[in-house]
């Protein structure tokens, strides 16, 4: 083996210095071809791991506010629509008592109307038939009257009306 | 193989070069490069198949070093030991199933198996922590390091320097080679008695494939692990 070192380091230098430089050309191939963009690549990675894992975290906590937020509208939501309910019924439990009442006055002042009128018509009529019965009698008696009385006895009745005025 | 005879060599610009190393190294430097580009071609957020692999691979080697360099300091060397760990473990696997001898020499085989090519890799990570060192401290309480705990300890601690360069080089030379050296053996084996033999030898030399792919997994981890503490070592001295 020492004759074997013996004979290699008679040709080392040549040797040594081909490895070296094509050692040293390797490394920058490698250096250019997978190293840089590799590392790069798994900067890259853990850059976009860890920021991911940030928004991951906001986001999450951005959805707890929004269910927050969502819970509490509901809620209120839940609670107004009960008010407006209750408000509904109860303005139309007043618009029902309201237009009841309304109907009924409404009905009553209309029948006291109609029972007016029903009087009035009634009256009405009764003096028109009492008048009509008035002038009827008249007619009757005056045709009646004019009948009978002919000029002889028109004279004996103006001359028993002109009697009577002179006593 | 081994053998300082079985290694074509040639001359290049007054430098020898051993051919054996300059193709399998080649040929490892091709398959890391390609194995991950091949994975690395679609990049997205949600990783796909090549990408989750090569996510993993990355998360692998950035663990070894950041199990002993402390702190955010590890991410300066996770290229470097990312390189290393994937071109490690493909010289040592490379040699299990591809090993090329023309005429008695090799040229191609695990790019490990020889102790010139683990000992570049351990001289570059001492390298690389002596410089960390010195970039973090500044010259003066770098070295102000081989001191402690007293000034005698100064030979000691060159000392050690150098005999992490040789233990972290030598260690996986050893793995891979022997591994190597009892691979050929039991090849030899197979085709020394005809038939005979090469019904022991197949099922052996299928059991010795697979506790070398083992080690030099291992092997590469711990070359990687080894390149961390070293580091890490340079980087704590001033606390």
């Amino acid at each position: 083996m020492f004759s074997h070192l013996a004979v290699a380091s008679s040709l080392a230098i040549g040797d040594m210095l081909f490895y070296a430089i094509c050692f040293i050309i390797l490394m920058w191939l490698i250096k250019l071809v997978a190293w840089k963009p590799i590392n790069q690549m798994m900067q890259d990675r853990a850059d976009k791991i860890s920021n991911d894992i940030d928004s991951a975290e906001k986001s999450r906590d951005d959805a707890a506010k929004l269910a927050k937020q969502r819970q509490d509208a509901l809620a209120n939501s839940r609670q107004e629509a009960t008010g407006i309910v209750d408000s509904a019924k109860k303005q139309g439990q007043q618009q029902r008592d309201g237009i009841l009442a309304q109907a009924q006055t409404d009905a009553q002042a209309l029948k006291d109307n109609a029972k007016k009128d029903i009087e009035q018509e009634r009256q009405d009529a009764l003096s028109s038939v009492r008048n009509d019965v008035a002038d009827l009698s008249i007619e009757i008696a005056s045709k009646i009257i004019q009948k009978e009385l002919n000029a002889d006895d028109q004279k004996a009745l103006i001359d028993s009306y002109i009697e009577g005025l002179g006593k | 193989m081994g053998d300082p005879s079985s290694v074509a060599t040639f001359q290049f610009g007054g430098l020898t070069f051993n051919a054996a190393n300059i193709y399998s190294g080649l040929i490892a430097f091709v398959l890391v490069f390609l194995f991950v580009f091949a994975l690395s071609r679609h990049i997205t957020m949600k990783p796909g198949k090549g990408q989750n692999i090569l996510e993993w691979l990355i998360d692998f080697t950035n663990g070894i070093l950041k199990g002993s360099i402390p702190g955010n300091e590890a991410g300066a060397f996770g290229l470097y030991g990312f390189t290393l760990f994937l071109f490690l473990f493909i010289s040592n696997q490379l040699g299990l199933f591809l090993q090329i001898a023309v005429g008695g020499k090799d040229f191609v085989r695990s790019p490990t198996s020889d102790p010139i090519v683990t000992m570049t890799f351990s001289l570059a990570t001492l390298m690389i922590a002596q410089f960390a060192g010195v970039m973090k401290f500044g010259w003066k309480k770098h070295f102000s390091g081989y001191l402690q705990p007293f000034v005698f300890w100064l030979p000691i601690s060159i000392f050690e320097e150098f005999t992490n360069f040789l233990t972290l080089g030598l260690r996986i030379f050893g793995v891979i080679f022997s591994g190597e050296m009892l691979l050929k053996i039991i090849g030899g084996l197979a085709f020394s008695h005809g038939i005979a033999t090469m019904i022991v030898a197949v099922p052996l030399e299928l059991v010795w494939q697979a506790f070398s792919a083992f080690l030099g997994a291992i092997q590469a981890y711990v070359f990687v692990t080894l390149s961390a503490v070293y580091i890490s070592k340079k980087l704590e001295i001033g606390d």
